[in-house]
């Protein structure tokens, strides 16, 4: 590579930063994250890392970080980097109710964390965040969801839905296919839940979900609702796959499109 | 002339603080807020220099959130009242310490066990089953010396909380507007009715 | 002398890069909060400035700051009412007798271009204590809002900008500062909002101020017939009044009663009108300020 990898304040002739690429690269080998914006809802779902045997699951911590009341975290990457971005992020929400009495918007916060990682690579000794973020929540005195992506570059943007982390495109795409506006809660979770099980192969065990509602702090999801919703999730398939094979390939799509159509048998738990 | 007030009892903590918020010879405000709950089972009221009060208040409160985010941990009144006289006692000795009066009541999230604590602008920290700042101490101490007793019910504490304010109202050669009252209670802290219209005959 | 050894026992190497602080300062993109400001080079300088501006300890220092003042502020259910006199005064002098003490927060609603009498959106201070303090403080906490006007797309609110300006106050709290300051505002997440701010740092919320050295002539008459239900007329009415009954008692206080509205789409000005032809229309018609004979 030249050299131009070597320091980070460097460009390479034809503009790229490669640090910064690299941290992407470490990005897409994280777990993945999803979140989707419901009509008052906005829901996390986060892949687990399968634990160890003697693992303590308990205790071991969760890639869903609170920042503030009404904003939370999900990120994808390198989970030592995340740790010192979200205590940023945390120590900026009670500063800024501090400063200007009101908590922080979403996107005020959004646009400090993209900040903090755009600094990072502009600056000579350090090293970038290797980690995107999903932030989402409720503003202040607000009903509206809110999802914002960040990137290890610094760039933040607005969505109604979206995936980080690894097979995030396989994910993307399926949410593209299967999100709606105006979902209520039950869809949003339901339909986040999906998307993750397109890439999770190890069923509920390894997802974790969190829900964020008007005015209210932050609440994970049971395991033993997760799993309910897995187990419905995956009749729903088979009976669809069922009907596609009696029904011979009829193009008439009902309601959830997966990968690749018919392989609703797909080895999962 | 301000006024805070904190009695314990059975399983509860009551923090009463004047209303008044004075500024050379007006009162600015007759529904002044000096408390702030700082986690889900502590309340602190404060008393002292214009400014430096609230601004402390807001700063232990912010700090107090923060580790609790961090840890994922709510802090016992113990660990609160510690950090509070650790940070008191870090601004005394700094160009422009505090001038602040304090009293942290809490219940313990675990033991269920009420706590009351007195603290002052020069960092001193004791556990107290009832405590007063300012003139106040003067008038209730006694009151409540006699009548307090460890395992009182709620009813019974605010009893004893009418009894200070009522001699309060007989001495007190200024009007402080009556006080605000607050219980922090194994379920969190709540503001409680209080009667503060009753006119005091004197002696 | 520590800086001397400081300067010859860095090592070497430490000019080839910029410092921490460097960098950031090179990436950071927002001004800290508060400004700074040389103070003079004296131990306590507090005492110092009282040593030489406070007229009623000692007739002939050197700095005579412009004091003197009343202004007050109180919500109604139609919104809030802002009203305040016009004179200023260092020591005996009557520095001015047309002041604005009555200073639009925020660039985009400062209003000056305006030439109709369409509400204004934004948020009103007021003026009391010295009146350089005020100006330059109010100013760049007009600088402040419009900063967060463009960085969040809304509107400050009320409670925000107030809360800024007491930092500020608080952060400079003994070092002479003087001032007292009420916001007020309407923003649709808070309602008309006031605020009183003073350079003690103190930050109250309210429903009735009045600040400056008529202020307690101005309170006898607006506690008296205060309502929260007022008509807008009224309201007006009894802001006018109370200033004026300011007016007649306060050596410091006089000139030209401003008066100001606060509604939901913004604030509208009432008018900056000579006491004097109000003072004696109120007196002759309504038969008030019996004290003052109107015969020779």
């Amino acid at each position: 590579m030249s050299g131009y990898d070597r320091a980070l304040s460097v460009f390479s002739p034809d503009g790229h930063v490669f640090q910064v690429e690299y941290a992407t690269e470490a990005v897409k080998r994280g777990t993945c994250a999803v979140g989707v914006k419901g009509k008052d809802v906005v829901v996390l779902g986060c892949e687990k890392r399968s634990a160890l045997k003697l693992q303590d699951t308990r205790i071991t911590p969760s890639k869903i970080a609170v920042m503030d009341n009404h904003a939370v975290l999900a990120f994808a990457g390198l989970n030592a980097d995340a740790r010192i971005l979200i205590d940023k992020a945390r120590l900026e929400a009670q500063s800024h109710r501090l400063t200007v009495e009101d908590p922080v918007t979403i996107e005020y916060i959004t646009k400090y964390i993209a900040g903090v990682q755009q600094r990072y690579t502009q600056s000579g000794g350090v090293r970038p965040f290797g980690i995107s973020t999903l932030v989402v929540g409720f503003d202040p005195n607000d009903k509206t969801p809110r999802l914002y992506q960040t990137e290890p570059s610094g760039i933040y943007s607005a969505w109604k839905a979206n995936a980080i982390g690894r097979s995030s495109k396989t994910v993307r795409e399926f949410l593209e296919r299967n999100h709606q506006d105006d979902m209520d809660r039950e869809q949003t979770i339901q339909l986040t839940i999906k998307s993750l099980l397109e890439v999770v192969q190890t069923g509920a065990k390894n997802i974790e979900v969190a829900i964020m509602s008007p005015g209210q702090a932050i609440e994970m999801l049971p395991d033993d609702q997760i799993e309910a919703y897995v187990k419905s999730i995956e009749t729903e398939k088979q009976e669809e796959a069922a009907k596609k094979k009696t029904g011979r390939g009829g193009t008439t799509t009902a309601a959830i499109l997966t990968r690749g159509g018919g392989e609703g048998s797909e080895s999962r738990e | 002339m301000e006024v805070l007030l904190g009695i314990t009892g059975k399983d509860f903590v009551i923090l009463a603080a004047s209303k008044a918020a004075m500024r050379g010879p007006t009162i600015l405000k007759a529904e002044d807020d000096k408390t702030k709950q700082l986690n889900k089972h502590s309340l602190m009221a404060f008393s002292g220099e214009a400014g430096d009060t609230v601004q402390f208040a807001e700063y232990i409160q912010a700090n107090i959130q923060l580790y609790t985010m961090r840890n994922d941990t709510e802090l016992g009144p113990n660990a609160v009242a510690s950090f509070v006289r650790g940070e008191m006692a870090r601004s005394l000795r700094s160009r422009n310490p505090y001038t602040v009066n304090l009293l942290l009541g809490g219940v313990d999230p675990i033991t269920q066990k009420p706590h009351l604590y007195w603290i002052d602008y020069l960092a001193s920290l004791a556990p107290v089953p009832y405590a007063a700042h300012g003139y106040a101490q003067y008038y209730c101490l006694s009151t409540l010396d006699k009548h307090h007793h460890p395992d009182i019910s709620l009813e019974e504490g605010m009893k004893l909380l009418e009894m200070c304010t009522d001699e309060l109202k007989r001495r007190l050669p200024i009007d402080y507007k009556g006080v605000l009252v607050k219980v922090v209670t194994k379920d969190g802290v709540k503001e409680v009715e209080f009667d503060n219209n009753r006119i005091v005959k004197s002696a | 002398m520590d800086k001397l050894v400081a300067q010859y026992s860095r090592p070497p190497h430490q000019n080839e890069f910029y410092s921490e602080q460097e960098q950031r300062d090179l990436t950071e993109s927002l001004p800290p909060i508060s400004l700074k400001f040389n103070l003079p080079p004296v131990d306590n300088s507090r005492a110092f400035l009282r040593a030489m501006t406070d007229d009623h300890s000692n007739p002939s220092c050197p700095i005579k700051l412009a004091h003197g003042t009343t202004t007050l502020a109180f919500r109604f259910q139609g919104g809030i009412i802002v009203a305040t006199d016009s004179r200023a005064t260092a020591g005996n002098w009557i520095a001015s007798q047309t002041v604005k003490k009555v200073i639009p927060v925020s660039r985009l609603s400062r209003g000056e271009d305006k030439k109709s009498n369409e509400p204004t959106p934004g948020l009103l201070g007021t003026m009391a204590g010295g009146a350089a303090d005020c100006q330059y403080w109010l100013r760049y906490l007009s600088q402040q809002c419009t900063l967060h006007e463009i960085r969040h797309k809304r509107r400050i609110t009320v409670a925000a900008a107030s809360k800024i300006l007491a930092n500020l106050t608080y952060a400079y709290k003994g070092m002479g500062l003087s001032m007292g300051t009420m916001l007020a505002g309407m923003t649709p997440q808070e309602g008309p909002a006031l605020y009183y701010i003073d350079s003690d740092g103190t930050r109250l919320p309210g429903n009735l101020f009045c600040v400056g050295s008529g202020q307690t002539f101005a309170y006898g008459v607006l506690d008296a017939n205060y309502r929260y239900d007022l008509t807008e007329e009224e309201a007006l009415e009894l802001g006018r009044r109370s200033i004026l009954a300011a007016m007649h008692r306060d050596a410091y206080s006089g000139g030209f009663i401003n008066l100001y509205h606060v509604k939901e789409e913004g604030w509208v000005h009432h008018g900056f009108d000579d006491m004097n032809p109000i003072f004696w229309k109120t007196k002759l018609e309504k038969g008030e300020f019996s004290n003052v004979t109107s015969e020779l």
